[in-house]
């Protein structure tokens, strides 16, 4: 290897190197916005491709070579066999034919993550390739890097990935590459040899430098915070097929029950798929765990937290104490197929279970009281069972003289809070409660402060936090607009702030009712219509002595827990209950009297929002500006390199098929070219003289020669088929010439 | 010259190279005297005595070998004079006709406009046909036949200016002008021996000449040239300071010098840098100013290059069809 290969080389690597960590920037996002669990197998096989295409080996060598790559991650990443076993092949086998018929019945979803994977190598194996022939051969990267930026901003605006270092890192890595590839193309232009330039590298410090100095201005520099609200939720209601999820992971979900909630906020669309269909007496909620651990964003579960294995026959799991009052009752669920949290779903006080399948044994997380189904080891969803379980009726003076001190384990979980959690949270708690001495009341009025304080329920335009912001804090001083979630939550930071246990409770409303009713074990049964969208968060306050009781902070949702009041008076000890929803009413003023119709409040909620939505309209114009201000930019982009577009086109035309319109209209291309470039012809100016003006321009003979090809096509009415390779020759040095 | 850079046709570029001997700095009048040569077209030189109108035709005439004749123009010269007349010879007891100097091959007519109107058109109707009549007879003219004609502005005293219709027939119109202080200068240098004229030889035969001028007639033009054509010399009929616009006659002309200007540059077909090159030569003097016009002192000239400024140059063929 010679001087001048050296050199080349040198530059060739530099701007591959960059190359591949600017397409590194595309899989970065991934593992957060999507559910990439083994990004980093995906990094090393995009860097092995990038790396044998560098080689430039040739493609018997290469093709095996990443193929063998790509088998190994599968086989790594899903197959349990030997690989190149016969069975291994037999699985391989179904799998592809299996996704074949799959996308052939356009049912993409359904695609096995192993075909996704395979489908996403291919795909890198395919970048590396164009990559290589982009940022080498053809020395042309602006396209990609404009495309990455644009991916980097996109991504940040519409995810939680967060693309500051991303954009600063793709800038500099651009600036590199375009600097080196320029100076690259000026050497080979100028026909300078690369053994002339014996110090060529000490150009490169001035260009590091100055990258460095823009980055650190650019980085440094004040900058407007941001102009327009988040486009995010407007643009995901406008499109209802893209959700935001409630309790998914992440935001880009639709409603239903989820278990990632470390980062809650977000829009959603209402889903009204069916989960199941339960029977039972009244609606209750269907509970089915609980976290304990607010991080300021979401919550997590501390499920490393102890397990036991439960009977069917006996749940021994207990949210409250002996102490409450109960009623026994029964309730049948029947799961569709949507369903697929692979959970125990029951009613408070569930006791035991009826007709659950043999086979499936019960995992309860005692932290949470989350009761996995499993069946053969693995997570299961069981299709139905019957529930035996004792509703519990808490009596508001016991609620009210619980004493005695929470026990040391149950306070050191429950009133958990986030060390950065701003103070004027507390500040707020203590003011909400600073009226009441006992706990029920306590807990009530944080509950009542919502609907007094003018927070709207909403699925839509739903903020997520930025990094330095609390989801409560936001929730509760900023944006008085949120669904369950933000309810839920607020409520228990608030509690927690003012050292009352208190936990964030995950399952579903009581559902839709039906007319019908049908019979379980001799009980006439409701049936109610449990949907995704009946997916629900609320409170349970710790009373000593009494355990959990469910409150329910969210504007239009009612608390469909007994409570009583014991009348002292009375002669007997005959209670009076009392629906709960009474209770709320009091705090909330749009309650419908009918108690029983979540799924209505919610609709009305859901009209009332659209008023208020429309109401705000000024608001969301805004989103609609940024998408047209995209669209212009777009256009932009595309309005400037059409000459280049069109330059690519025209050349390739002309070197396939030599005609004379091809010619006539590459001729005319150039002309309008170099109008755009400020060498515009008068009408009234023949080619001729135009020619002489663009030679005396560039200082070449070029035009002039091709003027005089265009001419004898023009004005002779022939074309001579054997000058149209010089013809080619000429109108690519013109337009190169006219486009750099 | 805007177009020295493109080569001539080799024998065109002998003949303007023998009048680059004599003439100083009138290339460009040598050049498209030949044009008209080639064009078959006649030539009109105007302008002041004394600035080598003459000296021209005579180096053109040298350089080809073809049969030269000179009228000087005369207020007393009869039309007979140009023609030729008819002697009754006692030996043979015939009229015997005696050819006039219209019957050379190139014929200078010097100072046109001072001899009168009938004389003038005696030798103007022989410039548009092939023959001449002479007593009843007609006469068939040489072939080739290449008329030059020179003629005092018609501002100055004692000239008959001709008329419109006759300038029609001139293919060309060309004005000498005065040299430069510099190309004066050299031109008394180089006649201060012998004449250069006299160091002038032919290099066209006469048959060469006519296959020439038979070659012209075959350059190719385009319809979208022909457009450009018309559309000039629309331009001239629709122009405000035009009273009597260009005729069709004016259209065939453009195209025909064209052609010859074309073939001299060596090529086989015309662009509209030759029709624009010539357009101020053979179209103003087929003009008829406004009376308006005139007295501003526009000139016929400054209406041409003004029309050129204005006209599309066709460079696209949907554009022009």
């Amino acid at each position: 290897m010679n001087l001048t290969d050296k050199h080349q080389r040198f530059y060739q690597v530099a701007i591959y190197i960059c190359g591949f960590l600017l397409f590194m920037e595309w899989l970065r996002p991934l593992e957060i916005i999507a559910d990439f669990n083994n990004v980093s197998v995906f990094f090393i096989y995009a860097a092995f491709c990038f790396f044998i295409s560098f080689l430039q080996v040739n493609w018997v060598i290469s093709v095996p070579l990443k193929l063998l790559g790509l088998i190994f991650i599968i086989d790594g990443l899903y197959m349990g066999e030997r690989i190149f076993g016969s069975n291994w092949f037999t699985v391989i086998y179904d799998q592809i034919m299996y996704n074949i018929q799959v996308i052939q019945g356009q049912q993409w979803w359904q695609m096995t993550p192993m075909f996704r994977s395979l489908l996403f190598l291919i795909l890198l194996w395919l970048m590396s390739y164009l990559l290589f022939y982009w940022f080498i051969v053809a020395k042309r990267m602006l396209i990609f890097i404009l495309l990455t930026i644009i991916y980097v901003t996109v991504v940040d605006t519409f995810t939680i990935y967060d693309g500051k270092w991303a954009i600063i890192r793709t800038f500099t890595l651009s600036m590199i590459s375009l600097g080196l590839s320029h100076f690259y193309k000026e050497m080979e232009k100028e026909e300078i040899s690369f053994k002339q330039m014996s110090s060529s590298y000490i150009w490169f410090f001035p260009l590091i430098g100055m990258i460095i100095l823009s980055t650190l201005i650019g980085y440094s520099s004040p900058k407007l915070t941001p102009q327009w609200p988040d486009p995010v939720p407007y643009l995901t209601s406008a499109n209802p097929g893209a959700g935001s999820g409630k309790g998914g992971e992440g935001p880009v979900q639709k409603v239903g029950y989820g278990e990632n909630d470390s980062r809650l906020g977000g829009g959603f669309i209402q889903d009204d798929t069916p989960v199941f269909q339960a029977l039972a007496n009244d609606e209750q909620y269907w509970r089915i765990e609980s976290k304990d651990t607010y991080t300021g964003k979401g919550w997590e579960d501390t499920l490393d937290g102890e397990t036991s294995a439960l009977s069917a026959d006996d749940l021994e799991f207990e949210t409250f104490t002996n102490e409450v009052e109960t009623e026994e009752r029964t309730s049948f669920l029947n799961f569709t197929g949507e369903a697929n949290f692979n959970k125990l779903v029951y009613p408070y006080g569930a006791r035991s279970l009826d007709q659950f399948p043999n086979n499936t044994s019960l995992e309860l997380h005692t932290n949470t009281g989350e009761i996995d189904t499993i069946r053969d080891g693995s997570m299961t969803q069981v299709e139905e069972y019957i529930v035996e379980y004792e509703r519990p009726s808490f009596e508001y003076n016991e609620l009210r003289e619980a004493g005695g001190e929470d026990p040391e384990n149950i306070r050191e979980q429950y009133t958990q809070l986030p060390d950065n959690l701003p103070s004027r949270v507390e500040n707020l708690a203590s003011q909400i409660v600073e009226e009441d001495d006992n706990r029920y009341d306590k807990a009530k009025a944080v509950e009542a402060y919502f609907a007094a304080n003018d927070f709207e329920y909403s699925t839509e335009d739903v903020e997520v936090p930025e990094d330095h912001e609390d989801y409560v804090d936001q929730f509760l001083f900023d944006t008085k607009l949120g669904y369950c979630d933000n309810f839920s939550t607020s409520m228990v930071v608030l509690l927690r702030s003012q050292d009352i246990p208190a936990r964030w409770v995950k399952g579903f409303t009581g559902g839709e009712p039906t007319d019908e009713s049908q019979s379980v074990q001799g009980e006439d049964l409701n049936v109610y219509e449990v949907t995704s969208g009946n997916a629900h968060s609320w409170v349970e306050v710790y009373f000593p002595e009494i355990g959990w009781v469910p409150f329910e902070p969210t504007q239009g949702f009612s608390n469909n827990t007994d409570f009583y009041l014991e009348v002292e008076s009375d002669d007997d000890s005959d209670t009076t209950t009392d629906d709960e929803s009474d209770d709320n009413s009091a705090s909330d003023e749009n309650d419908p009297s009918n108690p029983n119709q979540n799924a209505e409040e919610e609709e009305t909620e859901g009209e009332d929002d659209t008023n208020a939505a429309g109401a705000s309209n000024n608001n969301n114009q805004l989103p609609q500006w940024i998408a047209a201000g995209i669209l212009v930019g777009l256009g932009v982009i595309l309005y400037f390199s059409r000459f280049r577009l069109m330059a690519a086109y025209l050349e390739r035309k002309l070197k396939k098929n030599q005609d004379r319109d091809t010619f006539e209209r590459a001729y005319i291309f150039l002309l309008k070219v170099l109008e755009n470039r400020d060498l515009k012809r008068d009408s009234n100016q023949t080619l001729r003289d135009y020619a002489n003006k663009v030679d005396a321009r560039y200082q070449t003979n070029d035009m002039r020669q091709l003027t005089t090809y265009y001419e004898r096509l023009l004005y002779r009415n022939e074309s001579d088929q054997k000058q149209m390779n010089k013809v080619t020759e000429l109108w690519e040095n013109l337009i190169k010439k006219t486009l750099s | 010259m805007s177009n020295q850079t493109f080569l001539y046709h080799p024998k065109i570029s002998e003949v303007l190279r023998n009048i680059n001997k004599v003439m100083i700095g009138k290339d460009e009048e040598a050049l498209l005297s030949v044009v008209a040569l080639l064009a078959k077209g006649h030539v009109l030189l105007e302008d002041v005595p004394g600035v080598g109108k003459t000296m021209l035709v005579r180096t053109l005439a040298k350089s080809l070998d073809c049969d030269f004749k000179r009228i000087q123009f005369t207020p007393d010269l009869l039309p007979s004079d140009v023609t030729g007349v008819s002697i009754y010879n006692p030996k043979t007891l015939e009229f015997e006709f005696r050819p006039g100097p219209i019957l050379g091959n190139i014929v200078l007519a010097d100072e046109i406009n001072r001899t009168s109107p009938k004389t003038q058109s005696s030798l103007l109707e022989g410039m548009e046909e092939t023959n001449i009549t002479v007593d009843g007879e007609a006469v068939p003219l040489q072939r080739p036949f290449f008329v030059m004609a020179t003629q005092n502005p018609i501002e100055y005293e004692g000239t008959y200016p001709l008329p419109e219709a006759q300038l029609d027939r001139f293919l060309l119109k060309l004005k000498m002008g005065y040299p430069t202080d510099k190309q004066e200068m050299e031109m008394l240098a180089r006649t201060s021996g012998s004449h250069p004229i006299h160091e002038v030889e032919a290099v066209i035969t006469r048959d060469e000449l006519i296959e020439l001028q038979h070659q012209v007639e075959e350059v190719y033009v385009d319809s979208t040239v022909h457009r450009y054509i018309v559309d000039l010399v629309t331009g001239t009929r629709k122009h405000e300071g035009v009273y009597l616009g260009v005729s069709p006659r004016g259209s065939i002309a453009l195209m025909k010098a064209a052609k010859a200007y074309a073939f001299i540059k060596d090529r086989d077909y015309v662009l509209p840098d030759d029709v624009k090159f010539l357009a101020a030569n053979v179209l103003s003097h087929r003009i008829i100013l406004t009376s308006e016009t005139k007295f501003e002192g526009t000139t016929a000239e400054d209406i041409v290059s003004d029309i050129l400024s204005d006209i599309v140059v066709p460079v696209q063929r949907n554009v022009s069809e």
